[in-house]
């Protein structure tokens, strides 16, 4: 254990990496690597501007991530174009529209965010992790690392780590012949940054709405998705019903995730008129609709999340919505 | 010409590396086009997917469809030369498309029996937002109908708002940290998702 305990902090010249592999040895350093990297997500302090970019868009934004008294601030504005901002203050979540109006995403059993916390722990099986050489990104030295789906289900990253805090400088989802879809990029980084509650505050807005908790005894709670065929290592680990301001249906949400890509089935109770099925990307973001007829009655799947078209439409022609009350 | 079907076949099937595929690109004419539809078609009965043909002069009429909107010219390059674009950017360009959809059709929900192209006719083709669209670059239909987004109704937000609960979802979940609401931020400040 010592000689790879070595060969790391040599190749990695990092003594805060080197003290986390001796506590985490039974590990792969490709997989310290990525517990270091959720960890320093979590717990630094740092603001940043970086480009984000899909296709031939390019948004520039700015976040700012702080620990205020053993809670979590993140504030994350988009720089040009109109303004957009989404706040994480501890578990609360709010997005501030262009129109500045603002969406609180509260839940009522949220839990603690687990941003980045699932792959620390395991690294799904379905994936093969490895280092993959040095970069450059944001002036600094990074470790470039590739995580490589090991079917075509899902896709691929590849992730450029800052050598001294392991803080993910830069990342790109590549779909099975390599071609990125999306890439996120630091252009420059400030870490430990004076940051303060203060800066973290939620602006004064014209309107809000609320992502709000349905009471339990609406029917829509009767509502369970059944998925009849899901790629290897997906499990449902979250689900929650919720009315989407005061004129929407109510609308069940199932989400499932393989601990990297995840993915979110909804539900929605339509009436016998025409409903809109369809196809949607953006990205590496996918929306597929169907519409499903159950002995209960008719209902809109949709899916959203990222993974291939593909996917996306197997895993909503297995879909079954179940009623508990029939 | 492609001479070598192989190549075309693999590019079809998604097999071909990056610089194989930029190569078939690069090389591909009518002919290879018409092969690359039969081919296309063929699979798609045999797998019982719906099925739709791209007319020779897709681009073409697209151009047209979207010239006659009032709307300022959207970056011409993306509709000539589309295919290339999209191996060639460093990213993806064949990232936003538009948003299909089978009106009011229960026949064609995905389970049921291949529709073959010329029913596939009450096929709307939507933008996704006001700033872009282009089409399912390889399966877009005959009757492509370019819809300004001014005309589209509620379906659109509600996808939006879903956009909203799966990025507050997958930041929870997916270990992406903070790329989920990166994307709804961007996608937000360019559609505005409500």
């Amino acid at each position: 254990m010592m000689l790879r305990v070595l060969a790391f902090s040599l190749t990695l010249c990092s003594p805060v990496m080197a003290l986390s592999e001796v506590a985490l040895a039974n590990t792969s350093p490709a997989q310290d690597q990525l517990q270091s990297m959720a960890q320093a997500n979590r717990s630094l302090n740092y603001t940043g501007r970086f480009l984000y970019q899909f296709g031939a868009e390019v948004s520039t934004m700015e976040v700012s991530h702080a620990v205020i008294g053993g809670r979590e601030f993140q504030r994350l504005t988009h720089l040009d174009g109109r303004l957009v901002e989404v706040l994480r203050r501890g578990d609360e979540v709010v997005c501030l529209h262009p129109n500045g109006t603002l969406t609180r995403i509260n839940r009522k059993h949220s839990g603690p965010l687990a941003l980045g916390d699932r792959i620390a722990r395991d690294v799904p099986a379905q994936y093969n992790i490895l280092v993959d050489g040095d970069g450059r990104v944001a002036g600094r030295a990074t470790t470039r690392m590739r995580v490589a789906p090991l079917d075509t289900y899902r896709y691929g990253y590849r992730l450029w780590l800052d050598n001294d805090s392991s803080l993910l400088l830069k990342s790109e989802i590549v779909d099975g012949s390599g071609v990125a879809l999306e890439r996120v990029e630091f252009v420059s980084l400030t870490l430990a940054a004076p940051l303060t509650e203060q800066d973290f505050s939620i602006p004064e807005t014209v309107k809000e709405s609320d992502l709000k908790p349905l009471e339990d005894s609406h029917p829509s709670h009767r509502l369970s998705v059944e998925a009849q065929w899901m790629p290897p290592g997906f499990t449902s680990v979250d689900q929650d019903w919720r009315q989407s301001g005061s004129d929407r249906e109510p609308v069940a949400a199932q989400g499932y995730s393989d601990g990297l890509a995840a993915f979110t089935v909804f539900v929605e109770a339509v009436d016998g008129g025409s409903v809109e099925e369809g196809v949607s990307r953006v990205g590496p973001t996918v929306a597929v609709s169907r519409r499903l007829t159950a002995p209960s009655g008719a209902y809109l799947v949709t899916l959203v999340g990222e993974v291939p078209q593909s996917t996306a439409e197997r895993v909503i022609e297995g879909i079954r919505v179940r009623d508990s009350q029939l | 010409m492609n001479r070598d079907l192989e190549a075309l076949s693999a590019f079809l099937d998604d097999e071909t590396s990056e610089l194989e595929a930029r190569r078939v690109m690069r090389d591909i004419d009518d002919g290879d086009l018409d092969t690359l539809a039969r081919w296309q078609l063929a699979r798609d009965v045999m797998h019982h997917q719906p099925t739709m043909a791209v007319p020779a002069d897709f681009n073409a009429r697209l151009s047209a469809a979207l010239a006659d909107e009032a709307l300022p010219v959207q970056r011409p390059a993306w509709l000539g030369g589309m295919a290339r674009l999209a191996v060639a950017a460093s990213v993806a360009a064949a990232t936003v498309v538009g948003w299909q959809t089978w009106e009011g059709s229960q026949a064609a929900n995905g389970t049921a029996a291949p529709v073959m192209a010329a029913a596939a006719d009450n096929r709307v083709s939507r933008p996704f937002g006001e700033t872009s669209l282009v089409s399912q670059a390889f399966m877009a239909s005959n009757n492509a109908v370019v819809v300004p987004a001014s005309a589209v109704p509620a379906a659109q937000p509600r996808v939006n708002n879903m956009l909203l609960r799966h990025s507050d979802f997958a930041a929870r979940h997916s270990g992406q940290g903070m790329m989920p609401f990166a994307r709804l931020v961007s996608m937000d400040a360019r559609h505005g998702a409500r």
